[in-house]
């Protein structure tokens, strides 16, 4: 089970982090347009285009990474309090109650959207390019299935935590410099050098 | 149960599910599928072939497949379908991962520390100098980033060690800080006011444009507080010692400026007046931005391909948090209008016969005390939007109540029992500092939030006059 928790966690990542760079196309293709329209005085026909499907593709292929890292917002201020075996309890029966069903929906129903689309080859109307738009309303789809994948995993997480009585640990990842300086700073507690403070920017690296 | 009568119950039963903790954008989802499926429920067009495979007397297997078929012929699918793909291709929300990205690439640039150090150096005449650093520090990396956790602990870790050490009030230096972290996400160019944009349909350069305004009077009022405060009390921020600050003359305090301060601010000045000026869309002006971010990182080489990589990783997480919370309440929302639900509400509150200033009061309250619990993000997407339809019968331009929203959302991160900001220094700062001393520090700068928040209500000019100026009516 746990090593089922693993390998999603990492399809999961590995997806997530690869169209993650999609905001470094996005960052540059909307600079160059910019560039172009006041430079060159010729701007670019495709831009807008290029710049939701990024924005789309980014988020929606990061959707199952951010749930394998416990990014998405929940209103914890009752959770919180309540030892890890019972989180887990409500959380698994939720997982079945509002998650599969949700994402079960997206996937067939976005399914039947995008094969209309690849159908007749759709394009966008947004700009004259015919830029083709169907391998975009696929995300959505693969988006699904990603998301399932990943929600059986935290089935998984559940379980293990029901088991003993504490939730399996995430994998290393980057996180927040919030969350990193926090925990440098509880390891220099136990480590007993309280004077630790001022080191430079704070950064972690 | 009438419809309508259903729909307060989705509500109901929706704010019932926050508290289990669920993510939020997947309890939402599911729920508009469910209810969507129950509103659109239409035997005789969903079941249609079913119905005409009877009447033609198929065999059992074809029965069974168009009987299955009809079960999931339910329009909820394609509503919501359309509603997650709109959020995909959403043209304002095409901001919010560029502005995070460029805030995670100005977060890593090392640039803290020498904002604070020069900007302490300048100020060093004036009472309270190091609060004023801090509080200017904290406005500006705030602004460029956007990001409160992170200029929360790294000022917590760099300029209230300091303080204590120069032996500032505890109470008086950690509200500085709380607060001061905290004007990132009004002043523009802020990820609030762009979902603010996409929840409510008003223009995001309008909103910019008018959140200018009321950033700088709350930043201008808690730099008044602190100045005045250690004026009148300096006891409770004693002035540096020559020795302490060490000499330095005007010309190096001019080049330690230009390296610094001039930098940061020409890269948020630049973003802002191109979208202020019509010559970028939000998310052009932010994706320049983001490149020179970039530069601004490369110049003080601290662009490494590791921190780039963060950056990156990081942006994906956020803007997956921020955009799937779209998506689960865009399908819920319009469910439940479809049921009536904003009928009943808009109704009863109209029956309540309320004066403007009454519902605007009653409004604000409300978003005030959904602060404690929930974040900003949540309370911006799912609960504002039940409030929107009701501006235009009371006569409220939706814009100035953004930013009136935007303003009162400042205490969501400063009250307790989830005060962000607070929790965040209290983690980084040494052990004898108590929650109980963040929080009373933080209680002046709740008062000028409020304070500026009756000036905005009694000059509405504040928030309109940009706007206008620069739009027209």
């Amino acid at each position: 089970m746990l090593r089922f928790i693993d390998i999603a966690d990492s399809i999961s990542a590995w997806f997530g982090k690869a169209f993650a760079w999609c905001i470094l196309i996005m960052t540059f293709g909307v600079g160059y347009e910019v560039f172009v329209r006041y430079v060159l005085r010729d701007p670019t026909s495709w831009a807008f285009d290029l710049s939701y499907m990024m924005y789309g593709t980014l988020f929606m292929m990061g959707g199952a990474y951010t749930l394998s890292r416990d990014g998405h917002v929940r209103g914890d201020f009752v959770y919180r309090l309540w030892r890890p075996a019972t989180q887990a309890k409500v959380e698994l029966v939720l997982y079945f109650l509002f998650f599969f069903p949700g994402i079960l929906a997206l996937i067939f129903a976005g399914w039947k959207y995008a094969s209309r689309s690849w159908q007749y080859g759709e394009v966008s109307v947004m700009s004259p390019a015919n830029i083709p738009i169907f391998q975009f309303k696929t995300v959505m789809v693969a988006a699904g299935v990603l998301l399932f994948i990943q929600g059986m995993a935290q089935v998984c997480r559940c379980i293990v935590c029901i088991r003993t009585g504490k939730w399996p640990e995430h994998a290393e990842d980057v996180e927040e410099m919030e969350a990193v300086l926090l925990k440098e700073r509880d390891l220099a507690r136990i480590g007993g050098e309280s004077h630790a403070l001022s080191h430079g920017d704070g950064d972690p690296k | 149960m009438t419809d309508p009568q259903i729909a307060v119950s989705m509500l109901g039963l929706f704010l019932l599910t926050i508290f289990l903790g669920f993510p939020i954008c997947f309890t939402l989802m599911a729920m508009g599928v469910f209810f969507g499926y129950y509103a659109y429920f239409d035997p005789s067009r969903m079941w249609r072939g079913y119905d005409r495979a009877v009447e033609q007397g198929a065999d059992a297997l074809t029965l069974w497949q168009t009987w299955i078929e009809g079960l999931f012929n339910n329009r909820i699918f394609d509503l919501f379908i359309n509603q997650t793909y709109s959020v995909m291709a959403n043209d304002v929300l095409t901001a919010v991962p560029l502005f995070l990205f460029m805030g995670y690439i100005v977060e890593r640039a090392n640039i803290v520390t020498r904002l604070f150090d020069t900007l302490y150096i300048a100020a060093r005449r004036l009472p309270g100098a190091m609060a004023v650093a801090a509080l200017a520090t904290c406005a500006m990396f705030a602004t460029a980033t956007g990001i409160v956790g992170a200029v929360v602990t790294l000022m917590g870790l760099l300029a209230f060690p300091a303080m204590l050490r120069a032996k500032y009030d505890t109470s008086f230096a950690s509200g500085v800080i709380c607060a001061g972290g905290c004007l990132g996400i009004l002043i523009p160019p802020s990820i609030m006011l762009i979902v603010y944009a996409a929840t409510s349909n008003v223009s995001i350069v309008k909103l910019y444009a008018g959140a200018m305004l009321p950033g700088f009077l709350l930043a201008g009022l808690y730099m008044i507080y602190v100045i005045g405060r250690a004026w009148l009390n300096p006891s409770l921020a004693p002035k540096p010692r020559e020795e302490d600050t060490g000499r330095y003359s005007g010309g190096q305090i001019a080049v330690m400026l230009v390296t610094s301060f001039f930098p940061l601010a020409i890269l948020i000045l630049s973003v802002l007046g191109a979208i202020l000026f019509g010559l970028a869309t939000p998310s052009e002006a932010a994706s320049v931005g983001a490149l020179g971010g970039l530069v601004l990182a490369a110049c003080y080489r601290s662009l490494t391909w590791e921190r780039l990589r963060e950056s990156v990783y990081l942006t994906v997480r956020t803007s997956a948090m921020v955009c799937w919370l779209f998506v689960g309440s865009w399908t819920f929302s319009s469910v439940f209008s479809y049921l009536g639900g904003e009928q009943l509400i808009s109704e009863v509150v109209i029956g309540l016969d309320l004066s403007p200033v009454m519902f605007l009061l009653m409004a604000q309250l409300i978003i005030f005390l959904l602060g404690w619990p929930l974040e900003w993000s949540e309370i911006i997407i799912i609960f504002v939007p039940i409030f929107l339809p009701l501006l235009p019968h009371f006569g409220i331009d939706p814009l100035f109540f953004g930013i009136l929203v935007a303003l009162n959302l400042q205490t969501s991160f400063l009250t307790p029992p989830m005060a962000m900001s607070a929790y965040y220094l209290k983690g980084v700062a040494p052990p004898h500092v108590q929650l109980t001393h963040i929080f009373k520090g933080v209680m002046p700068f709740l008062s000028m939030i409020f304070l500026s928040m009756l000036l905005l209500y009694l000059f509405p000019g504040i928030a309109m006059f940009l706007p206008d100026y620069f739009y027209g009516k």
